[in-house]
């Protein structure tokens, strides 16, 4: 039996073809991780393997065995501003959201992004996010979660 | 039942409820009672507010719960807005048109101005005191004299069932005196629920026991099934059912992959249609279909405007089809218990979605509840939501709840387009610009007129004005879209305008001034000239520079680009804009709202265009249908200059009327190349 740690908990695999984000969104229930395309094209659906950002959409549970997934839901639970993860944070307070539907594949993709570096510059902010789609246009302000998250200008 | 409610009339949303313009577009959509409960106090004090409005990005749950707040004295904190439950909340017509703060907020304030009203008297009687020494503050009513005596709201009502009437002419807080309307609110009420993915859109809604559907759709418009044959897809495993009832052809399966395979194992013989009109026929059709001639605008007479003209121009401008492609493919989800039926959808309108399955199932709507859960994005397009009536049938052939949700290329097909639009504008003007004769003939595609008359009359002070709109033929269903037809009729205008500038060599700005009498437009546009530190299409850098001004839902809009060009590729670099929507109750969700339109636009204005041939849509995946992304954002400056005594207009859309043709002025400033067609990236 395959096993796939998703936020911590070791999770059963009936079949290693399944889709990733269909096993974590309708087997596990985290909807947090959002279907948009179906093809790595939009973010939506980013979540972290072994700390880095992955296309849920694109891959199988068989090909994330052994290794451990990360999703929105497992980033913090806090109800609160003060027990937000500092990315979350930073986008509730820079008000870097509309509809709200990409946010958890933008917050996952920047987590991902400021663990490899932890000052990106501006340039590096927009490559790294350049595959992440936000319909609602709001990335003047989602580029500015990510310096205040990055601890620099906001 | 809460110790006080005030209700009332629920035919307040939507300006045209009573002319009939929803009847027509959708439907016979009307309240099945005229009155509803809008504003409740709680027994511990707390206030919850009901507005058929939804939530799809335009961030209203907020800016409502802003106004009740003021209004009712009472922290933010301890406001619930309920929103688009037809089983909880005041009828609405739908969610478009930029209405929610401009009426259903204004009805709030009544109601809660009435509640206040109503909480001071009973303090009045209740601490013996005069009422003009009272005043509502913090949840509850204090002496003006001595603030030590006072009342909770929460005590004051006690264990009574009140229920009033909201006011005829209550005392709404004036400007002056708000605490929390038209101050800055970074924070969302509902922020922390869509950073954490805790918020609920239509497609995560998976009840107990939930089938999903694969629905499978035509390859083409005009396609219709000849046979269908499910042998393979019965076999399949995780495959529950199969259905085909009219051209409901769908796979029921336990997961979501099972039901995606036995679709695509069924075998099903298609009858297309041939011989419709494809995206390069789409301009000649425009004007050969065009019917029903609509005078928009017509004073004067044109042969005296052109005879007294110095100069004629004449130009055509052709805006493609654009998707709405919100970030949420559209889903439903049904659950029958008995004969009493439970749909979410995220819909623009589900009371008009209540109403369709109501007659679908030939059943009354008290026993029909449509829930629009949070909104991956809509622009306009999630008004027609058929997906529900869908779900809904499957569900009552499966015996227990169905999903049906659109795959990405569905919902980039199956959806509705902006329509396609050719306008063509002949304009006679003086030696100095000023304009002596406007005529302007627009088709636009689709049934729904409403949308290309939109934005069709010109705000400038020709005195020989004709414009005509005609309603065309459109191969593709056309229908709301942020703003309908307006920025395309203000890019063919705007265009037309910075034209005539060049053709006499007169500043675009000084060019508009010169034809312009109304100073709500004349402030825009001088702020954001102002604001951009504008000096003229043709900027040093080898950059250009343009702008443009407009009106959309009663707000006034100018905004001014800068591009440079490089071989096939616009990058916008920044982006001035100033909007005059009267008083801004919410500043910061305002903002956010007129960035998102600049974005929006700026994908319409450099590479959007839905492509289709034979009915087929070739255009159905973001590999082939480009949409702005971060790398393509310009930094983006906004500023509100309407007054705050003038009533509150719409923020939503008016960003969107006049970016296209700023970037087109700019683009022209860069290459010396007028761009009169959209996209303008697929032309340079």
């Amino acid at each position: 039996m395959l096993t796939v740690t998703v936020n911590g908990v070791p999770r059963e695999v009936v079949r290693g073809d399944r889709n990733l984000l269909s096993f974590l969104r309708y087997d596990l229930g985290l909807t947090g991780s959002k279907y948009g395309c179906g093809e790595g094209l939009c973010g939506a659906c980013t979540v972290l393997v072994d700390g880095q950002p992955l296309r849920a959409c694109m891959t199988t549970t068989g090909a994330v065995a052994g290794g451990e997934v990360t999703t929105i839901e497992g980033v913090a639970t806090g109800e609160t501003l003060e027990d937000l993860h500092p990315v979350q944070r930073a986008f509730v307070e820079e008000q870097a959201m509309q509809c709200g539907y990409c946010i958890p594949g933008f917050v996952m993709g920047t987590i991902g992004l400021l663990n490899r570096e932890p000052h990106p510059s501006a340039g590096q902010i927009r490559e790294a996010l350049a595959e992440h789609m936000c319909r609602c246009g709001t990335y003047q302000r989602i580029e500015k979660a990510v310096q205040r998250a990055a601890g620099g200008e906001a | 039942m809460s110790p006080l409610s005030i209700v009332g009339d629920v035919q307040v949303g939507f300006p045209a409820v009573r002319t009939g313009y929803g009847q027509q577009t959708y439907g016979n959509t009307q309240p099945q009672t005229q009155r509803a409960t809008w504003v409740r106090i709680e027994p511990d004090g707390s206030v919850t507010a009901f507005a058929g409005k939804v939530e799809y990005g335009q961030n209203i749950r907020t800016g409502l719960a802003i106004e009740v707040a003021d209004e009712l004295r009472v922290p933010l904190a301890a406001v619930t807005v309920i929103l688009g439950d037809t089983d909880r909340v005041p009828w609405d017509m739908g969610t478009f048109g930029s209405q929610s703060t401009a009426r259903v907020g204004w009805q709030l304030r009544k109601a809660c101005a009435t509640a206040r009203e109503a909480l001071l008297s009973m303090a009045a009687d209740r601490l013996d005191l005069p009422a003009a020494d009272l005043e509502a503050r913090d949840g509850r009513v204090v002496s003006k004299s001595d603030p030590s005596r006072g009342v909770g709201y929460a005590d004051l009502l006690g264990e009574q069932e009140l229920e009033i009437e909201i006011a005829e002419r209550p005392t709404v807080t004036p400007p002056s005196e708000f605490t929390q309307m038209g101050r800055q609110h970074l924070i969302r009420v509902d922020g922390i629920d869509r950073v954490t993915g805790r918020a609920v859109y239509s497609q995560d809604v998976l009840p107990e026991g939930v089938l999903y559907a694969a629905v499978i759709r035509p390859p083409a418009y005009g396609a219709r099934a000849r046979s269908v044959d499910f042998a393979a897809a019965e076999r399949m495993p995780g495959v529950v059912r199969v259905v085909h009832e009219g051209s409901l052809i769908a796979v029921l399966a336990e997961d979501d992959e099972a039901a995606a395979l036995g679709a695509r194992v069924a075998t099903i013989d298609w009858e297309l249609t041939p011989g419709q009109p494809g995206r390069f026929e789409m301009p000649s059709h425009l004007v050969e279909s065009g019917t029903e001639p609509f005078t928009m605008q017509e004073r004067g007479d044109l042969g005296e405007g052109f005879r007294g003209a110095a100069h004629v121009l004449e130009s055509s401008y052709y805006i493609p089809y654009i998707a709405p492609a919100p970030m949420e493919p559209r889903a439903a989800v049904a659950l029958w218990e008995g004969d009493h039926l439970t749909v979410w959808a995220g819909t623009q309108r589900p009371f008009g979605i209540r109403q369709e399955l109501s007659a679908a199932f030939d059943m009354p709507e008290e026993r029909v509840r449509v829930i629009a859960p949070e909104i991956g994005g809509g622009f306009g397009a999630k008004s027609p939501y058929g997906l529900a009536t869908e779900a809904a049938r499957l569900a009552k052939v499966a015996g227990r709840p169905v999903r049906v949700a659109y795959s990405r290329a569905d919902e980039m097909a199956w959806s509705n387009f902006r329509p396609a639009a050719l306008v063509k504008i002949r304009s006679g003007f003086g030696a100095d610009g000023r304009l002596t004769a406007w005529d302007s003939v627009a088709y636009h595609s689709g049934e729904r007129v409403m949308i290309g008359r939109r934005g069709a009359d010109t705000p400038y002070d020709a005195p020989h004005v004709l414009s005509v709109v005609y309603r065309s033929d459109s191969p593709l269903p056309s229908g709301s879209y942020r703003s309908l037809g307006a920025a395309v009729n203000h890019f063919a205008r705007e265009v037309h305008m910075d034209e005539i500038a060049e053709a006499i060599g007169v500043d675009p700005v000084e060019l508009r001034l010169r034809n312009l009498s109304e100073p709500r437009f004349r402030r825009v546009l001088e702020a954001t000239a102002e604001a951009f530190g504008w000096t003229g299409p043709r900027l040093a850098n080898g950059h250009g520079a343009g702008i443009a001004l407009g009106i959309d839902v009663g707000s006034y809009v100018a905004t001014a680009a800068e591009v440079s060009v490089q071989e096939k590729e616009v990058r916008v670099h920044r982006v001035s804009a100033a909007l005059d929507c009267g008083l801004v109750v919410n500043p910061e969700g305002a903002a956010n709202q007129m960035e998102g339109s600049i974005v929006m636009g700026l994908g319409g204005a450099l590479f959007e265009a839905a492509d289709f041939q034979d009915g087929r849509l070739l255009t159905t995946t973001f590999a082939r249908y480009r949409v702005p992304r971060i790398v393509d954002a310009p930094k983006i400056d906004v500023r509100f200059v309407g007054d705050d005594d003038a009533p509150s207009t719409g923020a939503g859309e008016p960003g969107i009327v006049p970016i296209a043709a700023a970037i087109s002025g700019a683009v022209f400033g860069a290459t010396g190349q007028r761009h009169r067609e959209l996209p303008i990236q697929r032309y340079l």
